[in-house]
């Protein structure tokens, strides 16, 4: 093993993060217990919470064998117990891993390459990581209680005005949808320039992509039209898996 | 109170003013412990690079730090405040805690409020909501963390397999794996928006090389001219 893959991979790194984790694992116990108790004395039926919280264990697998995917996916170059703990917690694969590609070129390197990485550019990439997804955290921590009381409070003057009036529609949502839409042009784009000539002759970027896509094209065939719902969660991880095995398989064959 | 929540609640039990008044003080204590703890587990998170750095005698390079933060920021910070103002509503304060330190919010927390709000027949603003909406937040994050706890034990033996040489290319790749599998998701969403910021980011790689390597800085121009396509046809109705 490379000294950077030992480094990243350290057994005393392994702790830290399951004393992150247990931290944020008991905020959500305590959570759950109060609303629980509240649940109880504001007269709801015990039954009904527990049907809650058991449907919503059922709900939760599934998706979280996703992440797992994810982290087998970043702990290639990130290590295992970075991807556990940026998957755990805030993130989700495609932030944490296009954050890390920007935080990479930051400090210097091509991007998330194993052969440039060293455990310097390491702890400045998961800083970036951390602090750049903190945004919504810090909106909660400052902003949550004065909103939640506007919401609350609107919604018991108005109620009946509500009723009546038409919802303006937003451009929040599409605002979002195109925000990530520039930035997968600006990665495709990058990996088109990067098989002509001048770019490298490497076509591999573009060919893993490639295979990354038709994979989702499938997926969104298999949920769009024949309603395999259950797979929406699988289709971003699987399709990258299929991908970097392609290129494995590929490398392999020339 | 709504029939629909009539259903899960035993009326026997509270006068609907002391539900208020219970409800009013237990909401208060949920943003009492959801910002002490937030902020704990914030200097917990920011805490990791340092100490890792710490015990491998390198600190993080703050130049190249805020270099990263700066592009990062820009799209990111905007992003986190659409997703604050629109999914707070539905989450509830307790979840809305909850989710944006656990994440995974568009994929997993709110289809698990929503699929809890359905299974307890609760509504949106009411107090049976709230808790709902807490209980299932906070159950899905525990299993979450239970599933990938376990999925780590099994990846540690697996250790030297995942770092083989055979594998580099794989994790070499795993970039273009992601925005190939997401590019087409979202072109196929709105096509409309996906085609000149496409098409002029690959003539721009082709033409200038030296583009190649400065992907952070297409990111920019490329998400910019996005949001304005898409700006311009949400007002022409065309979205």
């Amino acid at each position: 093993m490379n000294s950077y893959l030992a480094s990243v991979n350290a057994g005393y790194f392994y702790g830290i993060v399951a004393l992150v984790l247990a931290f944020i694992t008991g905020m959500c116990l305590i959570f759950c217990v109060k609303s629980y108790r509240a649940g109880v004395a504001i007269g709801m039926e015990e039954k009904a919470l527990r049907k809650v919280i058991t449907s919503s264990v059922m709900f939760t697998l599934l998706p979280s064998i996703s992440i797992l995917l994810g982290v087998i996916a970043l702990s290639g170059t990130l290590g295992v117990p970075l991807s556990w703990l940026r998957l755990s917690v805030i993130g989700a694969l495609q932030y944490e891993l296009n954050v890390a590609e920007i935080a990479a070129q930051g400090v210097g390197l091509s991007g998330l390459n194993l052969a440039e990485l060293n455990i310097g550019a390491f702890v400045t990439i998961a800083l970036v990581m951390t602090v750049g997804i903190l945004g919504g955290v810090f909106c909660c921590i400052f902003f949550l209680k004065k909103y939640m009381n506007k919401l609350q409070g609107g919604n018991n003057q108005d109620a009946t005005q509500d009723e009546n009036k038409e919802k303006k529609p937003s451009f929040g949502a599409h605002a979002t949808t195109a925000m990530f839409v520039g930035l997968c042009a600006a990665y495709i784009g990058s990996y088109i320039g990067k098989v002509m000539p001048g770019g490298g002759s490497d076509w591999m970027p573009l060919f893993v992509a490639g295979v990354a896509a038709a994979c989702m094209a499938v997926f969104e065939y298999l949920i769009q039209k024949k309603q395999y719902l259950a797979l929406e969660n699988f289709s971003l991880a699987a399709s990258m898996l299929v991908a970097m095995a392609a290129a494995v398989l590929v490398n392999l064959a020339i | 109170m709504s029939k629909a929540t009539n259903n899960m609640t035993n009326q026997k039990a509270v006068s609907p003013q002391e539900k208020a008044a219970f409800f009013a003080e237990f909401n208060n204590g949920l943003h009492r412990i959801g910002r002490i703890t937030l902020v704990l587990a914030v200097i917990m998170l920011v805490s990791v690079p340092f100490i890792v750095g710490a015990m491998n005698g390198v600190m993080p390079d703050m130049k190249g730090f805020l270099k990263g933060f700066a592009t990062v920021g820009l799209i990111y910070i905007p992003v986190a405040i659409v997703e604050f103002l629109v999914y707070t509503p539905m989450l509830g304060v307790g979840g809305s805690y909850l989710s944006f330190i656990t994440g995974n919010v568009t994929n997993m927390k709110i289809p698990c409020v929503m699929n809890a709000k359905d299974i307890a027949k609760t509504e949106a603003g009411t107090p049976e909501h709230e808790i709902v909406s807490t209980i299932s937040v906070a159950v899905s994050a525990i299993t979450t963390t239970l599933v990938i706890v376990a999925g780590v034990i099994l990846l540690v033996p697996l250790q030297p397999i995942l770092q083989a040489e055979a594998l580099l290319p794989a994790f070499n790749n795993v970039v273009p794996a992601l925005f190939g599998a997401l590019g087409l998701k979202y072109f196929l969403k709105s096509p409309q928006i996906a085609v000149v910021p496409l098409v002029l980011m690959s003539v721009l790689c082709i033409a200038v090389p030296a583009a190649i390597s400065q992907t952070s800085l297409l990111l920019i121009p490329s998400g910019g001219l996005a949001l304005l396509i898409g700006y311009l046809l949400f007002k022409k109705g065309k979205l």
